[in-house]
């Protein structure tokens, strides 16, 4: 990529970045959902999502555009939920069940092109599977498993935000997925 | 030789190495693992997004304003800068005598602590003034200006 495209970009992104509102309809659904599934409190993520879009956009002049903007917002995400747990304001995932989501509704709003009533049903205890395994994982493996998972960030990404080396997210991500086969195993 | 588990976890990691890539390319029960494998995923990602964004739906589309951390930091910078004035001040004051009193109750001095404040300042520049020669005689010359108060001492030129 030239000098004069990287700067292209980086421009297209200070714009997008500039509109708080855009930024917020197009990417919240995602952090929040990274948040939440973090920390199993949909309450507190809420507000913890809300810092992250203050946060992203007091700091905009920061982002420097050699990562998507999603990434860089589940990085921000990231840290204030780190804040959290350092400073233990929230109950952890264990002690949150009485507030536990409940994902279970939402499979009744999935995309209908391609999704019949019994994959519906399918997709709900899967996905409800996979919620369980998560409950089990460290604070750790669950981050790196949304990561790749739910964020879709590649190896080097997840590496870069948790300054981790990419053999430890390698890893956290082999244990996470062997709990969740295990999870889904059991239940079929 | 089919793929391993680990082969497949690699693979949905996005680790897999190219000799098994090659292999998952060409064998179709290998590719009906891997989508076995990946279908708990997909869709818990599908799910999770689904309810996130009705989740979202609900909230105020621009987040309450907070103070950032710049304000933040600014509002301690004045304090320290506030606090620093003082420990500068007191000390400065009470060596040239003044009680430092009048400057920490600026705001709520009455009108009668003013005026006494205002006949000490008179009686010290009154004393300065009077001691032009002995500052003359440390090498130091006094500049008045029209205001009393704002009496400069400088060097002198030799």
């Amino acid at each position: 990529m030239t000098d004069l495209q990287d700067s292209d970009r980086v421009t297209d992104a200070a714009t997008e970045l500039d509109d708080i509102e855009a930024l917020v309809r197009t990417y919240r659904p995602r952090v929040l959902r990274f948040v939440t599934f973090s920390i199993g409190d949909p309450d507190l993520a809420e507000s913890i999502t809300q810092d992250c879009f203050l946060k992203a956009y007091n700091g905009r002049a920061s982002f420097r555009g050699d990562c998507a903007i999603s990434t860089w917002l589940t990085s921000i995400a990231l840290n204030l939920v780190r804040d959290q747990q350092r400073l233990q304001k929230f109950r952890f995932w264990r002690q949150a069940r009485a507030t536990a989501i409940d994902v279970t509704d939402a499979a009744s709003f999935l995309p209908s092109h391609e999704s019949s009533p019994e994959s519906r049903i399918l997709a709900k205890e899967q996905a409800a599977h996979v919620q369980a395994a998560l409950e089990q994982l460290s604070p750790n493996q669950r981050t790196i498993f949304l990561m790749r998972f739910s964020e879709e960030m590649d190896l080097s990404e997840i590496a870069a935000a948790l300054k981790m080396p990419i053999n430890t997210v390698k890893t956290h991500l082999h244990r996470a997925l062997k709990s969740v086969r295990a999870q889904v195993g059991n239940a079929q | 030789m089919h793929l391993t588990e680990s082969q497949l976890d690699d693979y949905l990691i996005g680790d897999l190495a190219p000799e098994a890539q090659s292999h998952l390319d060409a064998c179709k029960h290998c590719q009906a693992l891997l989508a076995e494998a990946a279908a708990p995923l997909a869709n818990f990602r599908e799910v999770t997004l689904a309810w996130a964004e009705r989740r979202s739906a609900t909230l105020p589309l621009v987040p309450a304003a907070k103070p950032s951390r710049a304000t933040a930091r600014l509002g301690w910078a004045t304090a320290f800068a506030a606090a620093l004035a003082i420990g500068v001040a007191v000390p400065v004051m009470h060596h040239a005598g003044v009680s430092s009193h009048p400057v920490a109750a600026t705001e709520t001095a009455s009108t009668e602590q003013i005026a006494r404040d205002n006949q000490m300042l008179s009686a010290i520049d009154n004393e300065l003034n009077a001691s032009t020669s002995s500052a003359a005689t440390y090498g130091l010359q006094t500049t008045l200006t029209s205001e009393p108060s704002r009496t400069h001492v400088t060097k002198v030129q030799n």
